[in-house]
């Protein structure tokens, strides 16, 4: 009896207890929306049914000609990729403790640097093109979000504040900018960039259908791969891990703090860098005028569920992802507004945000039972939490 | 019938994974002042949180004036007379000293009979006269940040008398001050339990005890272990007591051995955020085998040249020397490279990483050099195994070896590992800022044997404390810090306490 | 000239009413990031319950105006209580609260918004079409000259705001409730020692900085859109948070802080007016605000003291 109600806690306190907390936030979110969906006289599994369909993950009924379940498939990879960059982009950040809410303005701002720069410069061979967009979006990003960084430990601007500022400078900035120079008079988006610049093959038949090859994917998740060891095995991500948890601390054992800010918020920028070009220049092709890609506050979502893991930032990156690209076809098919998959998305980070909180009560719960087991005569030994408390009154 | 004014009856109280009080029955005179003695951790102040409502007994129960109450909040202690003065005192330091003594209470009139406004000018006169009638002289217009401790202390009291409490509880409350303060301190106490109040004392000093209590109740590991008469019981009898078996009282000190120079502070200047000096031309050295002790009361500087030598706070003027060489201009790592070692004040916030594992904290020294890590890549057998070897010669204990995240580890853990840590470097220089604060007597003793050990060593030792008695017991030489100059320094056999209690206190002329 | 002092007060003054909410939050000790999001979701629900009982005064009835600004303070206050559950109730991050419920506020206000709209009139817009407010100008004061344009149509709301500011200015300084809130944002251990529940005096602060953005943001919708849409947010929240930075968490010099933002805001598109410039230079001059603010946090932030224990969730048993 006991044991079956200390289920849930165990699960959050051993040793997958992360996985736990985002396994419950993602069952929380699924059984929110399905309240919601239900409330508006939808059915919740049709929903979520039509949102897979959508990414090609499980078949549509019917497709049209040159098309098919791969076409969607596809798409939706090419959609992952920046999504899975943007995230690792608010993890490198957030280990050192800050939040860089700025991913979407550093995104614009090098997917429009890169496409001004390589995407319109039609000269260029494709081996020199597509080393050359990512290099922009790196340089571009990274110098972004070292000003971030340094406005930080300078000025003491709290980072979210100054990247917002930062984001609508930019998105001013550039909406300016493609106004004035680079708009097509159609579509009143920035003109197509070059395919030689292009992140993403497109019209490559597999099967018979048209697909798109999503070359960024691979970038982001050799990026995921680096950015896991460079936490895990790295003196670097030592020091930014050390910044993260406790500045004064870090200080004390001789960590250049502001170095350290500086440096974890310019990989931060960098890898949004890399995030704007494959959306820009992969997904896209083109630039809305004055308009944050959601991705950039996507990415948080992400980043919370994947409880700011790189590798597990993958996977959360594939469920948030599969609402927003899923979302157009749902929205035909069921006929809900697609604006439920932000607020999914949303529901999600709320229930991530509450992880701590999760993990706290667990670990209570734990202790509780604990506690209610006949106590012997002796305290408990030192270390472990029993001895804490003894210090503490 | 009895006449106790307080009493608790079998009290129990558990926090996750301790008792913190094991069936623990008191009772206190009306008038008395009654002395609750024991080691930090013994479960004094949480006894006392309970009668002062701060949390509710698992189990007994609480009489005040022969009623049975059940406080569920301090609120209710304070509708009931009771009083307490925390140890860490509990006040706004933007505010003025009258905003601090009504807050919770505060007088609130209506203004044209509706618009409600607390009249602060009415509280102001009222608190003067308060504090004229029992000799506590404060203004009340005074701002908290600018007043000392010891007079942040009497507006603790005053707001006990504000809410004419009879039962107050005084929770260490000799801890900051210095041994003139305390006299005085203990004055008003007397004063108070002649005013007619009820005082509860809570301490792990017995001298005060001896001095001022009427009965004393022991605790240890949470449970009563005694009540005596303190008037019948002597300091050795009360000290076995308190920590059950027989205590030293003096360390062995070996005949000093006092090597070349090895650090040299030169007309040190440190300001704070606010541009203003908080260390003014401060001048020492300390030799190898050397201890020297800066006393002073709390904030009076000594953080501040502990951080200017260490290199985290940045000399405005003046040289430190460290072997003969400037290291002034140097960075945090390069100090510590050439030969300094540094067990900070603050152990959770400046000592450790709490959410880092063990082996991680314990190598935040080496990390980034061979065999921990090549080229910028970690290499984590390192960390176990130095690890390992720091667990066993200090003897920290850890539930999980050395993955076990350092937070979860007792107060008197984390200090073995921050001193194991900082000693196992071989400096040259070794400074110490409160090393035994908050810990037990078994603990301390350890730390001070670990201190001496160094001496001998031959290491120069910069000691910073609240508690004179450790600094009488460790020190060679003893500075003494006022307002942050130094306003004496001479060798220890040659101060008594009280004349490094009158220089604390910024009497210039013993 | 007159048209500078006019626009930039009735953006400064929901601005203001923002940033004192915000100042409440801060002072009781729970940082708050979350206002933008307050702003939205409060505008959504002012013009969802203008746009319901507009069939029933029929057009251009004023008093809808009153209602909506009422409708936005409830609003705000009902969804501020999620950022009161996070970062009292469940102690998370208070930094990480704010974001999520300002991410949220708008795929709930988006959502909802084409909910409604199918729902009332078939069409899912997101957009909810505002009445416009009527304006006024005060007699006599109007003539001034220089500062005229100050009372120069005016927008009932801002008459509502300034007495609004006023009060709580009073309810912060001369109270007992304001004592105890800064003292909860400074020591919260003190005020649970006095006996006053800090998480419920924080509970308040947040529910009224909910409700003060609510009432900034649907004064936002009716005077700078003259609809509710997604371009309610457009970081006026955050602009606000940097006005209360400035004012160094007083009310007084963060309403100087408001006003300089309106009229420099309001003087940028004035200029470019005069200088004739083609309509796609606008957006430069709407980038004012925001390169202004960094310029001004360059030289406010470090000399600043925000409340002690603000970001610390307050837990009872730590002591």
């Amino acid at each position: 009896m006991k044991k079956k109600k200390l289920f849930l806690p165990r699960l959050l306190t051993r040793r997958y207890a992360s996985l736990g907390v985002s396994v419950l936030a993602v069952l929380l979110m699924f059984a929110t929306a399905g309240i919601l969906l239900l409330t508006i006289g939808r059915n919740p599994l049709d929903a979520l049914r039509s949102f897979l369909q959508g990414c090609g993950i499980i078949a549509k009924e019917k497709y049209g000609g040159g098309s098919g379940q791969l076409t969607d498939l596809m798409d939706f990879l090419n959609f992952l990729a920046p999504m899975i960059l943007a995230s690792l982009a608010f993890i490198t950040a957030f280990k050192a403790g800050l939040f860089n809410i700025g991913i979407s303005g550093q995104m614009l701002l090098s997917g429009f640097a890169a496409t001004v720069l390589v995407g319109y410069n039609k000269g260029l061979s494709v081996y020199l093109a597509k080393p050359a967009v990512l290099l922009t979006g790196l340089l571009v990003g990274g110098l972004t979000g070292i000003l971030v960084g340094y406005l930080k430990f300078r000025f003491n601007i709290h980072e979210v504040v100054s990247t917002i500022m930062i984001n609508y400078i930019i998105s001013y900035l550039t909406g300016f900018l493609i106004n004035s120079n680079y708009v097509d008079m159609m579509t009143r988006n920035s003109k197509i960039c070059s395919p030689e610049a292009g992140l993403t093959l497109t019209n490559v038949m597999i099967g018979g259908m048209k697909c798109k090859i999503p070359l960024a994917l691979i970038a982001a998740i050799l990026a995921a791969l680096l950015v896991s060891f460079l936490f895990r095995k790295t003196v670097l991500g030592l020091e930014i891990k050390a910044v993260g948890q406790s500045r004064r601390c870090s200080e004390y054992t001789g960590i250049r703090v502001s170095r350290t800010i500086l440096i974890s918020m310019g990989l931060s920028g960098a890898i949004a860098g890399l995030a704007g070009v494959a959306y820009y220049l992969g997904y896209t092709n083109s630039i809305v005028p004055k308009s944050l890609p959601g991705i950039g506050y996507d990415s948080i979502s992400v980043a919370l569920l994947g409880n700011s893991a790189p590798i597990g930032s993958i996977f959360a990156a594939l469920v948030v992802s599969v609402f927003q690209q899923g979302a157009n076809y749902m929205s035909s098919s069921v006929g809900v507004a697609k604006e439920i998959a932000s607020l999914i998305t949303g529901i999600l980070l709320l229930f991530a945000a509450c992880g701590n909180y999760m993990k706290y009560r667990a670990e209570r719960k734990m202790q509780q039972a604990a506690d209610s087991l006949p106590v012997s005569g002796n305290p408990p030994a030192a270390g472990g939490r029993a001895a804490k408390g003894a210090e503490k009154p | 019938m009895n006449d106790y004014i307080v009493e608790m009856r079998h009290i129990t109280k558990r926090f996750p994974g301790i008792i913190a009080n094991n069936d623990v029955s008191i009772g206190i005179r009306k008038g008395e002042v009654y002395a609750l003695l024991g080691e930090n951790g013994a479960g004094k102040s949480t006894l006392m949180s309970m009668l002062f409502g701060m949390y509710e007994p698992d189990g007994g129960e609480i009489l005040v004036k022969g009623k049975p109450v059940a406080f569920h909040s301090s609120t209710d202690a304070a509708a009931c007379g009771i009083g307490m003065v925390h140890q860490h005192f509990k006040l706004v330091e933007p505010f003025t000293i009258a905003e601090n003594i009504v807050l919770g209470t505060e007088p609130e009139e209506k203004k044209l009979g509706i618009l409600p406004w607390v009249n602060i000018r009415k509280a102001n006169r009222q608190i003067s006269e308060l504090s004229r009638t029992y000799g506590l002289e404060v203004n009340p217009t005074d701002r908290i940040t600018d007043v000392p401790v010891s007079v942040r202390q009497r507006v603790e009291i005053l707001k006990m008398l504000y809410r004419s409490a009879e039962i107050m509880i005084f929770d260490e409350p000799t801890a900051v001050l210095t041994p003139q303060e305390i006299d005085f301190l203990l004055k008003i106490i007397d004063n108070l339990r002649n005013g007619g109040k009820t005082i509860i004392l809570i301490t792990h000093k017995i001298a005060e005890i001896k001095r001022i209590a009427d009965r004393c109740a022991i605790l240890r590991q949470g449970r009563l272990i005694d009540v005596c008469d303190v008037a019948e019981t002597s300091v050795q009898e009360l000290a076995d007591l308190m920590v059950g078996r027989q205590v030293q009282f003096t360390q062995e000190k070996t005949a000093p051995d006092f090597r070349e120079p090895v650090l040299e502070v030169q007309h040190l200047t440190v300001k704070n955020e606010h541009r203003f000096d908080v260390v003014k031309d401060v001048s020492f050295s300390i030799r190898g085998g050397e201890i020297f002790a800066i006393a002073g009361v709390s904030g009076n500087g000594q953080g501040e040249i502990a951080d200017a030598v260490a290199g985290l706070a940045k000399a405005a003027s003046g040289r430190v020397l460290l072997n003969g060489k400037d290291i002034t201009g140097l960075s945090v790592r390069d100090r510590c490279l050439a030969g300094l070692s540094y067990i900070p004040e603050d152990r959770q916030e400046t000592g450790v990483i709490p959410d880092m594992t063990l082996q991680e904290n314990l190598a935040l020294r080496e990390y980034y050099k061979p065999p921990f890590s090549r080229k910028g890549i970690l290499h984590g057998e390192a960390f176990r195994s130095y690890a390992d070897k720091l667990i066993g010669t200090y003897d920290i204990r850890c539930a999980q070896g050395p993955d076990t995240v350092l937070r979860s580890m007792s107060g008197g853990n984390q200090q073995k590992a921050i001193i194991g840590r900082e000693i196992e470097e071989q400096s040259a220089l070794i400074i110490f800022v409160q090393p035994t604060r908050g810990l037990d007597i078994g603990a301390i003793e350890n730390i001070h044997r670990q201190i001496l050990r160094e001496r001998e060593r031959g290491a120069a030792i910069l000691l910073i404390s609240l508690e004179l008695e450790e600094i009488m017991a460790l020190a060679d030489t003893i500075g003494v810090l006022y307002r942050g100059e130094l306003l004496k320094t001479e060798a220890a056999e040659k101060m008594s306490t009280q004349e490094v209690g009158r220089y604390m206190m910024g009497v210039r002329k013993a | 000239m007159n048209k500078v002092f006019t626009d930039g007060l009735s953006f400064a003054l929901p601005l203001l009413i923002m940033a004192i909410g915000t100042l409440y939050s801060e002072k009781s000790g729970v940082t708050n990031l979350a206002v933008e999001g307050f702003q939205g979701v409060g505008a959504f629900f002012g013009a969802l319950a203008a746009t319901l009982m507009t069939p029933l005064t029929g057009a251009g009835s004023q008093a809808i105006i009153y209602l909506a600004i009422l409708c936005a303070a409830a609003g705000g206050a009902v969804f501020s209580c999620i950022h009161g559950l996070l970062c009292i109730r469940f102690r998370a991050n208070q930094v990480i609260s704010g974001v999520v419920i300002n991410i949220l506020s708008v795929a709930l206000t988006a959502f909802f918004t084409s909910a409604a709209n199918s729902a009332i009139s078939g069409s899912a817009s997101n957009k909810f079409v505002l009445d416009v407010s009527a304006r006024f100008s005060v007699p006599f004061l109007c003539e001034i000259p220089w500062i005229g344009g100050l009372f120069t149509a005016m927008y009932p709301f801002e008459i509502i705001i300034a007495v609004l500011a006023a009060v709580m200015w009073y309810l912060m300084n001369r109270t007992k409730f304001g004592m105890r809130l800064k003292a909860c944002g400074e020591n919260p251990q003190a005020v649970d020692a006095a006996g006053a529940s800090v998480t419920r005096i924080r509970w308040a602060a947040v529910i009224i900085s909910g409700a003060l953005s609510g009432i900034g943001g649907i004064c936002f919708a009716y005077s700078l859109l003259g609809n509710f849409s997604p371009s309610i947010y457009q970081g006026f929240g955050y602009l606000a948070i940097a006005a209360m930075i400035f004012g160094n968490w007083k009310i007084g010099p963060t309403t100087l802080a408001c006003l300089f933002f309106g009229l420099a805001k309001s003087g940028g598109l004035q200029l470019c007016i005069a200088a004739q410039l083609p309509s796609k230079y606008t957006d430069l001059f709407l980038l004012l605000p925001y390169v202004l603010t960094l310029l001004l946090l360059i030289f406010f932030s470090k000399k600043n003291r925000p409340p002690k224990a603000a970001g610390e969730p307050w837990d009872k048993s730590k002591r």
